[in-house]
Protein backbone atom coordinates (compact mmCIF):
# COMPACT_ATOMS: atom_id res chain seq x y z
CA UNK A 1 0.00 0.00 0.00
CA UNK A 2 0.94 3.55 -0.56
CA UNK A 3 2.09 5.26 2.70
CA UNK A 4 1.98 8.94 3.20
CA UNK A 5 4.99 10.93 3.03
CA UNK A 6 5.83 13.45 5.18
CA UNK A 7 6.81 17.06 3.62
CA UNK A 8 7.07 20.62 4.01
CA UNK A 9 4.71 23.33 2.79
CA UNK A 10 5.69 23.87 -0.06
CA UNK A 11 7.11 20.52 -1.09
CA UNK A 12 2.81 19.91 -0.50
CA UNK A 13 2.20 22.06 -3.04
CA UNK A 14 4.75 21.40 -5.71
CA UNK A 15 2.53 18.90 -7.64
CA UNK A 16 -0.85 21.15 -7.74
CA UNK A 17 -0.46 22.01 -11.39
CA UNK A 18 -2.68 25.51 -11.99
CA UNK A 19 -5.87 25.09 -13.61
CA UNK A 20 -6.40 22.19 -10.33
CA UNK A 21 -9.84 21.19 -9.18
CA UNK A 22 -8.92 21.74 -5.38
CA UNK A 23 -11.21 20.45 -2.07
CA UNK A 24 -10.92 22.55 1.27
CA UNK A 25 -11.92 20.97 4.42
CA UNK A 26 -13.11 21.86 7.75
CA UNK A 27 -16.55 24.22 8.38
CA UNK A 28 -16.60 27.99 8.22
CA UNK A 29 -14.53 29.22 11.39
CA UNK A 30 -13.20 25.52 12.33
CA UNK A 31 -10.54 23.14 10.87
CA UNK A 32 -9.74 25.40 7.70
CA UNK A 33 -6.57 24.46 5.99
CA UNK A 34 -5.09 27.90 6.48
CA UNK A 35 -1.52 26.92 6.47
CA UNK A 36 -1.65 24.66 3.37
CA UNK A 37 -4.03 27.61 1.45
CA UNK A 38 -0.89 30.19 2.44
CA UNK A 39 1.05 27.63 0.90
CA UNK A 40 -0.64 27.43 -2.25
CA UNK A 41 -1.21 31.06 -2.79
CA UNK A 42 2.63 32.13 -1.80
CA UNK A 43 3.40 29.25 -4.89
CA UNK A 44 1.65 31.34 -7.10
CA UNK A 45 -1.53 29.32 -7.93
CA UNK A 46 -3.76 30.11 -10.93
CA UNK A 47 -7.31 29.16 -12.35
CA UNK A 48 -8.05 26.94 -9.38
CA UNK A 49 -11.62 25.54 -9.45
CA UNK A 50 -12.67 25.36 -5.52
CA UNK A 51 -14.62 22.58 -4.02
CA UNK A 52 -15.01 24.12 -0.13
CA UNK A 53 -16.87 22.10 2.35
CA UNK A 54 -19.06 25.40 4.18
CA UNK A 55 -16.34 27.94 4.62
CA UNK A 56 -14.70 31.03 5.01
CA UNK A 57 -11.12 32.65 4.85
CA UNK A 58 -9.53 29.35 3.17
CA UNK A 59 -11.86 29.90 0.10
CA UNK A 60 -11.88 33.86 0.63
CA UNK A 61 -8.14 34.29 0.64
CA UNK A 62 -7.81 32.08 -2.23
CA UNK A 63 -10.34 34.38 -4.55
CA UNK A 64 -8.77 37.37 -3.24
CA UNK A 65 -5.05 36.32 -3.74
CA UNK A 66 -5.90 36.03 -7.24
CA UNK A 67 -5.78 32.29 -7.34
CA UNK A 68 -8.96 31.07 -8.34
CA UNK A 69 -11.21 31.08 -11.43
CA UNK A 70 -14.39 29.12 -10.07
CA UNK A 71 -15.48 28.15 -6.79
CA UNK A 72 -18.31 25.57 -6.02
CA UNK A 73 -20.60 27.21 -3.73
CA UNK A 74 -22.27 25.33 -0.53
CA UNK A 75 -21.66 28.38 1.81
CA UNK A 76 -19.02 30.63 2.01
CA UNK A 77 -19.59 32.78 5.08
CA UNK A 78 -18.20 35.16 7.94
CA UNK A 79 -20.85 34.89 9.86
CA UNK A 80 -20.72 37.37 13.12
CA UNK A 81 -18.34 39.46 10.49
CA UNK A 82 -20.28 39.54 7.71
CA UNK A 83 -20.53 38.23 4.00
CA UNK A 84 -16.91 36.51 2.86
CA UNK A 85 -15.04 40.17 1.55
CA UNK A 86 -13.19 38.66 -1.82
CA UNK A 87 -16.04 35.99 -2.63
CA UNK A 88 -18.35 38.97 -2.65
CA UNK A 89 -16.39 41.36 -4.42
CA UNK A 90 -15.34 38.97 -7.17
CA UNK A 91 -18.95 36.99 -7.51
CA UNK A 92 -20.05 40.67 -7.41
CA UNK A 93 -17.94 41.78 -10.36
CA UNK A 94 -18.71 38.52 -12.66
CA UNK A 95 -15.02 38.09 -12.33
CA UNK A 96 -15.56 34.59 -9.81
CA UNK A 97 -17.40 31.77 -11.62
CA UNK A 98 -19.67 30.41 -8.94
CA UNK A 99 -21.54 27.22 -8.86
CA UNK A 100 -24.26 27.35 -6.45
CA UNK A 101 -24.16 24.01 -5.17
CA UNK A 102 -27.02 22.76 -2.18
CA UNK A 103 -26.23 19.99 0.45
CA UNK A 104 -27.40 16.97 -1.49
CA UNK A 105 -25.38 18.08 -4.54
CA UNK A 106 -22.34 18.87 -2.66
CA UNK A 107 -23.06 15.35 -0.63
CA UNK A 108 -24.43 13.59 -3.65
CA UNK A 109 -21.56 14.51 -5.57
CA UNK A 110 -18.99 13.57 -3.51
CA UNK A 111 -20.70 9.50 -2.59
CA UNK A 112 -20.93 9.19 -6.15
CA UNK A 113 -17.09 10.02 -6.75
CA UNK A 114 -16.70 7.53 -3.84
CA UNK A 115 -18.59 5.00 -5.27
CA UNK A 116 -17.12 5.14 -9.01
CA UNK A 117 -20.89 6.18 -10.00
CA UNK A 118 -21.12 8.94 -12.50
CA UNK A 119 -24.09 10.87 -10.41
CA UNK A 120 -26.32 10.11 -7.46
CA UNK A 121 -29.62 10.84 -7.31
CA UNK A 122 -31.01 13.07 -5.23
CA UNK A 123 -34.80 14.85 -4.61
CA UNK A 124 -36.20 17.34 -6.83
CA UNK A 125 -36.73 20.07 -4.12
CA UNK A 126 -38.05 22.65 -6.89
CA UNK A 127 -35.45 25.01 -6.15
CA UNK A 128 -33.76 27.49 -9.18
CA UNK A 129 -30.25 25.71 -8.58
CA UNK A 130 -29.73 23.38 -11.53
CA UNK A 131 -30.94 26.08 -13.79
CA UNK A 132 -28.07 28.44 -12.52
CA UNK A 133 -25.93 24.90 -12.62
CA UNK A 134 -26.56 22.49 -14.94
CA UNK A 135 -23.02 21.34 -15.19
CA UNK A 136 -23.91 19.43 -11.68
CA UNK A 137 -27.72 18.85 -12.04
CA UNK A 138 -30.13 17.00 -14.17
CA UNK A 139 -33.51 16.25 -14.08
CA UNK A 140 -34.15 12.25 -13.86
CA UNK A 141 -36.26 10.10 -15.73
CA UNK A 142 -39.12 8.86 -13.26
CA UNK A 143 -42.55 7.19 -13.61
CA UNK A 144 -45.79 8.30 -12.85
CA UNK A 145 -46.46 8.91 -9.15
CA UNK A 146 -42.61 8.60 -8.30
CA UNK A 147 -41.40 11.37 -6.65
CA UNK A 148 -39.41 13.51 -8.81
CA UNK A 149 -35.59 13.33 -8.54
CA UNK A 150 -32.35 14.73 -10.19
CA UNK A 151 -29.08 13.11 -11.13
CA UNK A 152 -26.09 15.03 -9.77
CA UNK A 153 -23.04 14.90 -11.15
CA UNK A 154 -20.00 13.44 -9.02
CA UNK A 155 -17.33 15.76 -8.21
CA UNK A 156 -13.64 14.40 -7.94
CA UNK A 157 -11.19 17.28 -6.87
CA UNK A 158 -7.52 16.75 -8.11
CA UNK A 159 -6.75 17.43 -4.61
CA UNK A 160 -8.16 18.05 -0.97
CA UNK A 161 -6.19 19.88 1.42
CA UNK A 162 -7.33 19.29 5.13
CA UNK A 163 -6.31 20.47 8.84
CA UNK A 164 -6.68 17.72 11.71
CA UNK A 165 -5.37 17.45 15.12
CA UNK A 166 -2.64 14.83 15.32
CA UNK A 167 -0.97 11.85 12.84
CA UNK A 168 1.45 9.22 14.11
CA UNK A 169 4.53 8.95 12.25
CA UNK A 170 3.05 6.09 10.21
CA UNK A 171 0.32 9.01 8.69
CA UNK A 172 -2.94 7.72 10.52
CA UNK A 173 -4.63 10.84 11.31
CA UNK A 174 -6.56 11.91 14.00
CA UNK A 175 -9.06 14.38 14.66
CA UNK A 176 -10.25 15.53 18.52
CA UNK A 177 -13.42 17.27 17.40
CA UNK A 178 -15.76 16.63 14.83
CA UNK A 179 -14.46 16.14 11.33
CA UNK A 180 -17.25 17.55 9.54
CA UNK A 181 -16.94 16.85 5.79
CA UNK A 182 -12.97 16.11 5.56
CA UNK A 183 -13.27 12.26 5.60
CA UNK A 184 -15.93 12.23 2.63
CA UNK A 185 -13.64 15.03 0.54
CA UNK A 186 -10.82 12.56 1.13
CA UNK A 187 -12.77 10.01 -0.25
CA UNK A 188 -13.52 12.05 -3.09
CA UNK A 189 -10.24 13.12 -3.70
CA UNK A 190 -7.48 11.92 -6.53
CA UNK A 191 -4.76 13.21 -4.03
CA UNK A 192 -5.01 13.92 -0.33
CA UNK A 193 -2.66 16.70 1.92
CA UNK A 194 -3.05 16.91 5.31
CA UNK A 195 -1.88 19.33 7.84
CA UNK A 196 -1.09 18.47 11.45
CA UNK A 197 -1.27 20.72 14.90
CA UNK A 198 1.55 17.86 15.98
CA UNK A 199 2.39 14.04 15.43
CA UNK A 200 2.07 11.67 18.11
CA UNK A 201 3.50 8.14 18.96
CA UNK A 202 1.79 5.25 17.39
CA UNK A 203 1.37 4.41 21.15
CA UNK A 204 -0.95 7.56 21.38
CA UNK A 205 -3.04 6.71 18.29
CA UNK A 206 -3.80 3.16 18.91
CA UNK A 207 -4.86 4.45 22.72
CA UNK A 208 -7.85 5.95 21.08
CA UNK A 209 -7.98 4.40 17.74
CA UNK A 210 -11.93 5.49 16.98
CA UNK A 211 -10.34 8.71 16.36
CA UNK A 212 -8.08 8.14 13.67
CA UNK A 213 -11.00 9.37 10.68
CA UNK A 214 -8.07 9.47 7.67
CA UNK A 215 -6.60 6.19 7.64
CA UNK A 216 -2.64 6.56 6.35
CA UNK A 217 -3.76 4.60 3.29
CA UNK A 218 -6.41 7.42 2.52
CA UNK A 219 -3.72 10.19 2.86
CA UNK A 220 -0.91 11.39 0.32
CA UNK A 221 1.07 13.82 2.42
CA UNK A 222 1.18 15.28 5.51
CA UNK A 223 2.76 18.54 6.78
CA UNK A 224 3.18 18.99 10.40
CA UNK A 225 2.02 22.72 10.99
CA UNK A 226 1.39 23.38 14.61
CA UNK A 227 -1.48 26.33 14.62
CA UNK A 228 -2.12 25.17 10.75
CA UNK A 229 -5.66 26.33 10.97
CA UNK A 230 -4.68 29.60 12.05
CA UNK A 231 -7.03 32.16 12.36
CA UNK A 232 -9.56 29.31 12.45
CA UNK A 233 -10.29 27.01 15.31
CA UNK A 234 -8.76 23.43 15.16
CA UNK A 235 -11.15 21.61 17.49
CA UNK A 236 -10.50 20.58 21.22
CA UNK A 237 -6.76 22.61 20.23
CA UNK A 238 -7.24 26.26 20.41
CA UNK A 239 -10.07 28.59 19.39
CA UNK A 240 -10.63 30.76 16.53
CA UNK A 241 -8.87 34.19 16.25
CA UNK A 242 -11.70 36.53 15.93
CA UNK A 243 -9.62 39.61 16.66
CA UNK A 244 -7.78 38.07 13.15
CA UNK A 245 -10.60 37.32 11.15
CA UNK A 246 -11.49 40.98 12.16
CA UNK A 247 -8.39 42.01 10.71
CA UNK A 248 -8.82 40.02 7.93
CA UNK A 249 -12.46 41.80 6.98
CA UNK A 250 -11.32 44.93 7.68
CA UNK A 251 -7.41 44.66 5.60
CA UNK A 252 -10.13 43.57 2.60
CA UNK A 253 -11.65 46.74 1.90
CA UNK A 254 -9.16 48.26 -0.14
CA UNK A 255 -6.55 46.60 -2.33
CA UNK A 256 -3.22 48.04 -1.06
CA UNK A 257 -4.94 46.96 2.57
CA UNK A 258 -5.25 43.45 1.69
CA UNK A 259 -1.60 43.33 -0.09
CA UNK A 260 -0.30 44.68 3.12
CA UNK A 261 -2.04 41.46 4.79
CA UNK A 262 -0.68 39.45 2.49
CA UNK A 263 2.86 40.42 2.61
CA UNK A 264 2.92 40.36 6.35
CA UNK A 265 0.99 37.20 7.04
CA UNK A 266 1.10 35.21 3.89
CA UNK A 267 3.87 35.77 1.98
CA UNK A 268 7.00 34.94 4.31
CA UNK A 269 8.35 30.86 3.74
CA UNK A 270 8.03 30.22 6.58
CA UNK A 271 5.33 28.88 9.01
CA UNK A 272 7.26 29.67 12.25
CA UNK A 273 7.67 33.30 10.73
CA UNK A 274 3.71 32.88 10.63
CA UNK A 275 3.04 32.13 14.37
CA UNK A 276 5.93 34.89 14.66
CA UNK A 277 3.66 37.32 12.89
CA UNK A 278 0.45 36.36 14.90
CA UNK A 279 2.40 36.05 18.07
CA UNK A 280 2.70 34.06 20.74
CA UNK A 281 0.58 35.92 23.40
CA UNK A 282 -1.83 36.17 20.62
CA UNK A 283 -1.72 31.64 20.36
CA UNK A 284 -1.58 31.43 23.72
CA UNK A 285 -5.05 33.31 24.52
CA UNK A 286 -6.67 31.04 22.14
CA UNK A 287 -5.08 27.92 23.21
CA UNK A 288 -7.51 25.74 25.19
CA UNK B 1 -38.14 44.37 36.54
CA UNK B 2 -35.07 43.08 34.21
CA UNK B 3 -33.76 45.27 31.48
CA UNK B 4 -36.00 45.70 28.45
CA UNK B 5 -34.90 42.20 26.07
CA UNK B 6 -33.65 43.49 23.16
CA UNK B 7 -34.72 42.26 19.62
CA UNK B 8 -32.16 39.39 19.71
CA UNK B 9 -33.95 38.22 22.95
CA UNK B 10 -37.29 38.84 21.87
CA UNK B 11 -37.21 36.70 18.55
CA UNK B 12 -35.58 33.99 20.50
CA UNK B 13 -38.61 33.94 23.39
CA UNK B 14 -41.12 33.87 20.56
CA UNK B 15 -39.19 30.86 18.90
CA UNK B 16 -39.21 28.80 21.73
CA UNK B 17 -42.56 29.39 22.65
CA UNK B 18 -44.08 28.02 19.19
CA UNK B 19 -41.66 24.64 19.82
CA UNK B 20 -43.68 21.93 20.65
CA UNK B 21 -42.34 18.95 23.73
CA UNK B 22 -40.75 16.02 21.73
CA UNK B 23 -39.96 17.75 18.84
CA UNK B 24 -36.76 17.04 16.21
CA UNK B 25 -35.11 20.46 15.13
CA UNK B 26 -32.08 21.16 13.43
CA UNK B 27 -30.14 24.33 13.67
CA UNK B 28 -27.32 25.59 11.47
CA UNK B 29 -24.42 27.69 11.89
CA UNK B 30 -24.28 31.81 12.94
CA UNK B 31 -27.53 30.67 14.79
CA UNK B 32 -27.37 32.21 18.72
CA UNK B 33 -30.79 32.80 18.60
CA UNK B 34 -31.99 29.73 17.55
CA UNK B 35 -29.87 27.74 20.02
CA UNK B 36 -30.96 30.14 22.55
CA UNK B 37 -34.79 29.11 22.00
CA UNK B 38 -34.05 25.64 21.83
CA UNK B 39 -32.59 25.69 25.18
CA UNK B 40 -34.96 27.79 27.00
CA UNK B 41 -37.89 25.73 26.02
CA UNK B 42 -35.74 22.82 26.80
CA UNK B 43 -35.90 24.79 30.24
CA UNK B 44 -39.86 25.90 30.06
CA UNK B 45 -42.18 23.58 28.47
CA UNK B 46 -40.52 21.44 25.89
CA UNK B 47 -38.18 19.05 27.99
CA UNK B 48 -37.85 16.65 25.55
CA UNK B 49 -37.21 18.93 22.51
CA UNK B 50 -34.46 16.72 20.73
CA UNK B 51 -31.88 19.46 18.68
CA UNK B 52 -29.16 18.61 16.86
CA UNK B 53 -26.42 21.08 15.38
CA UNK B 54 -26.01 20.95 11.85
CA UNK B 55 -22.41 21.46 11.11
CA UNK B 56 -21.08 19.55 14.12
CA UNK B 57 -23.69 16.82 14.73
CA UNK B 58 -23.71 17.64 18.34
CA UNK B 59 -27.41 16.36 19.99
CA UNK B 60 -28.65 18.67 22.92
CA UNK B 61 -25.62 20.51 23.74
CA UNK B 62 -26.78 22.11 27.02
CA UNK B 63 -24.79 25.51 28.35
CA UNK B 64 -25.29 28.82 29.98
CA UNK B 65 -23.96 30.72 27.42
CA UNK B 66 -24.32 30.36 23.78
CA UNK B 67 -21.86 28.49 21.29
CA UNK B 68 -21.59 28.77 17.48
CA UNK B 69 -22.89 25.40 16.54
CA UNK B 70 -19.81 24.03 14.68
CA UNK B 71 -17.59 24.66 17.58
CA UNK B 72 -16.03 21.70 19.69
CA UNK B 73 -17.10 23.96 22.95
CA UNK B 74 -20.51 21.96 22.38
CA UNK B 75 -19.16 18.82 21.96
CA UNK B 76 -19.04 17.97 25.96
CA UNK B 77 -22.12 18.94 27.18
CA UNK B 78 -23.99 16.64 24.16
CA UNK B 79 -25.50 13.54 24.86
CA UNK B 80 -24.41 12.48 21.38
CA UNK B 81 -22.47 13.82 18.46
CA UNK B 82 -22.82 12.48 14.71
CA UNK B 83 -19.98 12.74 11.85
CA UNK B 84 -21.73 15.16 9.51
CA UNK B 85 -22.25 12.27 6.77
CA UNK B 86 -24.23 10.63 8.40
CA UNK B 87 -26.36 13.56 9.57
CA UNK B 88 -26.89 15.18 6.14
CA UNK B 89 -28.37 11.91 5.58
CA UNK B 90 -31.56 12.96 7.92
CA UNK B 91 -31.00 16.16 5.79
CA UNK B 92 -31.40 15.43 2.46
CA UNK B 93 -32.89 12.60 2.20
CA UNK B 94 -35.59 11.78 4.67
CA UNK B 95 -39.17 13.13 4.66
CA UNK B 96 -39.93 14.24 8.16
CA UNK B 97 -37.30 12.91 10.13
CA UNK B 98 -37.06 16.93 11.10
CA UNK B 99 -39.89 18.45 12.76
CA UNK B 100 -38.84 22.03 12.01
CA UNK B 101 -35.56 23.88 10.94
CA UNK B 102 -35.64 27.81 11.96
CA UNK B 103 -33.63 30.02 9.20
CA UNK B 104 -33.38 33.17 8.80
CA UNK B 105 -32.48 34.65 4.58
CA UNK B 106 -31.78 37.89 2.57
CA UNK B 107 -35.26 37.62 1.09
CA UNK B 108 -38.53 36.25 1.60
CA UNK B 109 -41.56 36.28 -0.47
CA UNK B 110 -45.47 35.84 -0.32
CA UNK B 111 -45.74 32.43 -0.30
CA UNK B 112 -42.54 31.84 2.24
CA UNK B 113 -39.82 30.92 -0.05
CA UNK B 114 -36.41 31.83 0.84
CA UNK B 115 -33.63 33.25 -0.77
CA UNK B 116 -29.64 32.97 0.59
CA UNK B 117 -28.33 33.11 -2.48
CA UNK B 118 -27.94 36.36 -4.54
CA UNK B 119 -29.87 39.58 -4.61
CA UNK B 120 -30.66 40.18 -8.66
CA UNK B 121 -28.75 38.43 -11.39
CA UNK B 122 -26.73 34.91 -10.54
CA UNK B 123 -24.12 35.66 -12.56
CA UNK B 124 -23.17 39.38 -11.72
CA UNK B 125 -25.29 39.45 -8.65
CA UNK B 126 -26.55 43.58 -7.11
CA UNK B 127 -25.75 41.19 -3.39
CA UNK B 128 -23.78 38.20 -3.20
CA UNK B 129 -25.18 35.87 -0.21
CA UNK B 130 -23.55 32.90 1.47
CA UNK B 131 -25.51 30.21 -0.17
CA UNK B 132 -27.96 27.38 0.02
CA UNK B 133 -25.68 25.09 2.19
CA UNK B 134 -28.84 22.09 3.92
CA UNK B 135 -32.09 24.86 3.02
CA UNK B 136 -32.82 23.45 0.41
CA UNK B 137 -33.49 19.88 1.89
CA UNK B 138 -35.34 21.50 5.20
CA UNK B 139 -37.75 23.86 3.52
CA UNK B 140 -38.38 20.48 1.29
CA UNK B 141 -38.09 17.94 3.79
CA UNK B 142 -38.25 18.86 7.32
CA UNK B 143 -42.14 19.01 8.82
CA UNK B 144 -42.13 22.47 8.39
CA UNK B 145 -39.97 25.46 9.11
CA UNK B 146 -39.63 29.01 10.54
CA UNK B 147 -38.23 32.17 8.58
CA UNK B 148 -36.50 34.60 10.92
CA UNK B 149 -35.68 37.72 9.81
CA UNK B 150 -32.74 40.68 10.65
CA UNK B 151 -34.62 43.58 9.20
CA UNK B 152 -38.35 44.08 7.65
CA UNK B 153 -38.42 46.29 4.54
CA UNK B 154 -39.24 45.83 0.64
CA UNK B 155 -35.74 44.75 -0.04
CA UNK B 156 -36.53 41.94 2.31
CA UNK B 157 -40.39 41.09 2.05
CA UNK B 158 -39.92 40.17 -1.98
CA UNK B 159 -43.15 39.34 -4.40
CA UNK B 160 -40.81 36.68 -5.42
CA UNK B 161 -37.51 35.96 -4.26
CA UNK B 162 -34.65 36.54 -6.90
CA UNK B 163 -33.07 33.17 -6.14
CA UNK B 164 -35.22 30.24 -4.70
CA UNK B 165 -33.32 27.92 -2.57
CA UNK B 166 -35.91 27.50 -0.03
CA UNK B 167 -39.16 26.12 -1.63
CA UNK B 168 -42.17 27.52 0.84
CA UNK B 169 -45.32 27.47 -0.91
CA UNK B 170 -44.10 28.12 -4.32
CA UNK B 171 -46.54 29.83 -6.09
CA UNK B 172 -49.15 29.70 -3.27
CA UNK B 173 -52.43 27.30 -3.33
CA UNK B 174 -51.60 23.45 -4.10
CA UNK B 175 -48.90 24.47 -5.75
CA UNK B 176 -46.07 23.12 -3.35
CA UNK B 177 -47.37 19.67 -3.06
CA UNK B 178 -48.14 19.50 -6.89
CA UNK B 179 -44.65 20.62 -7.77
CA UNK B 180 -43.97 17.08 -5.73
CA UNK B 181 -42.57 18.11 -2.13
CA UNK B 182 -44.10 16.85 1.08
CA UNK B 183 -46.97 18.66 2.63
CA UNK B 184 -45.43 21.28 5.22
CA UNK B 185 -43.55 24.22 4.16
CA UNK B 186 -43.34 28.04 6.42
CA UNK B 187 -45.36 28.37 9.42
CA UNK B 188 -44.04 31.19 11.04
CA UNK B 189 -41.94 34.62 9.46
CA UNK B 190 -40.91 36.36 12.58
CA UNK B 191 -39.40 40.16 11.91
CA UNK B 192 -38.74 43.27 14.05
CA UNK B 193 -42.16 44.08 13.27
CA UNK B 194 -44.55 41.25 14.19
CA UNK B 195 -44.86 37.61 13.48
CA UNK B 196 -46.69 36.42 10.44
CA UNK B 197 -48.05 33.02 9.28
CA UNK B 198 -49.88 31.71 5.95
CA UNK B 199 -53.65 31.97 4.78
CA UNK B 200 -54.70 28.55 4.56
CA UNK B 201 -55.80 27.95 0.95
CA UNK B 202 -54.10 31.18 -0.98
CA UNK B 203 -50.85 30.25 1.04
CA UNK B 204 -50.01 33.66 1.33
CA UNK B 205 -48.34 35.51 3.64
CA UNK B 206 -50.92 37.08 6.47
CA UNK B 207 -50.36 39.34 9.64
CA UNK B 208 -50.96 36.92 12.80
CA UNK B 209 -49.53 39.57 15.00
CA UNK B 210 -47.47 43.04 15.36
CA UNK B 211 -44.83 43.80 18.45
CA UNK B 212 -46.37 46.24 20.64
CA UNK B 213 -46.18 49.49 19.44
CA UNK B 214 -46.32 48.60 15.21
CA UNK B 215 -48.92 50.34 13.64
CA UNK B 216 -50.89 48.33 10.85
CA UNK B 217 -49.17 50.89 8.39
CA UNK B 218 -45.90 50.71 9.09
CA UNK B 219 -46.02 46.90 8.15
CA UNK B 220 -48.05 47.29 4.98
CA UNK B 221 -45.33 50.01 4.08
CA UNK B 222 -42.25 47.81 4.80
CA UNK B 223 -43.44 44.74 2.62
CA UNK B 224 -43.12 44.60 -1.30
CA UNK B 225 -46.06 42.63 -1.38
CA UNK B 226 -49.87 42.64 -0.33
CA UNK B 227 -49.81 41.18 3.21
CA UNK B 228 -53.75 39.24 3.96
CA UNK B 229 -54.81 41.34 6.80
CA UNK B 230 -57.52 40.02 8.70
CA UNK B 231 -59.38 42.40 10.90
CA UNK B 232 -57.31 44.00 13.60
CA UNK B 233 -53.94 42.44 14.22
CA UNK B 234 -53.18 40.57 17.28
CA UNK B 235 -50.79 42.23 19.59
CA UNK B 236 -47.35 40.23 19.90
CA UNK B 237 -47.58 38.85 23.68
CA UNK B 238 -44.99 40.54 25.92
CA UNK B 239 -41.83 38.97 26.72
CA UNK B 240 -42.70 38.12 30.63
CA UNK B 241 -40.19 38.95 33.39
CA UNK B 242 -39.85 34.71 33.83
CA UNK B 243 -38.89 34.11 30.38
CA UNK B 244 -36.62 36.90 30.13
CA UNK B 245 -34.79 35.86 33.40
CA UNK B 246 -34.61 32.21 32.81
CA UNK B 247 -32.84 33.56 29.00
CA UNK B 248 -30.29 35.33 30.76
CA UNK B 249 -29.29 33.56 33.93
CA UNK B 250 -29.43 30.29 32.28
CA UNK B 251 -29.25 30.39 28.18
CA UNK B 252 -27.48 32.66 27.37
CA UNK B 253 -25.45 34.44 30.65
CA UNK B 254 -22.32 35.52 27.94
CA UNK B 255 -25.21 38.02 26.92
CA UNK B 256 -24.49 37.45 23.03
CA UNK B 257 -28.51 38.21 22.51
CA UNK B 258 -28.05 41.66 24.50
CA UNK B 259 -25.46 42.71 21.92
CA UNK B 260 -27.06 41.89 19.01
Amino acid sequence: MKKPVFVSLSEAMADIPDGSRVALGGWIFNGQPMALVRALIRKGAKNLDLVPAPGSIAPDMLIGAGCARSTCCVFISFEQFGLAPHFRKQAEAGTLKVYDLDGPAIAGGLRAAICDLPYMPVPDLGTDLPRHAPEHYRELPTAPGERKLLAVTAIHPDVCLLHAQQADDLGNVQYLGTPFFDAMLAQASRKVIVSVDRIVSRETVRASNHLTKLPRSMVDMIVEAPFGAHPTSSPSLYRNDEAHLRAYVEASRTDEAFQAYLRHYVHPERHDAYLDAVGGSMLAGISH
Amino acid sequence: MPPEPTMAETMAILLARDMANGEKAIIGTNSDIQVAACNLARLMHAPDLWWISGPGGMVNPERDHLVSTADHGNIASAEAWMDLPNMIDFIDWKIHFFDFAILSALQVDQYGNINTVVVGDQTKPKLRGPGTVGISALCGLSRYFNVVMAHHSKAAFVPRVDFLCGPGHMEGGTSREDRGLPPGGPRLVISPLGVFDFEPGSRRMRIRSLHAGVEVQKVIDATGFELVVQGEPAVTPAVTPQEIELLRSRVDRAQALRKG
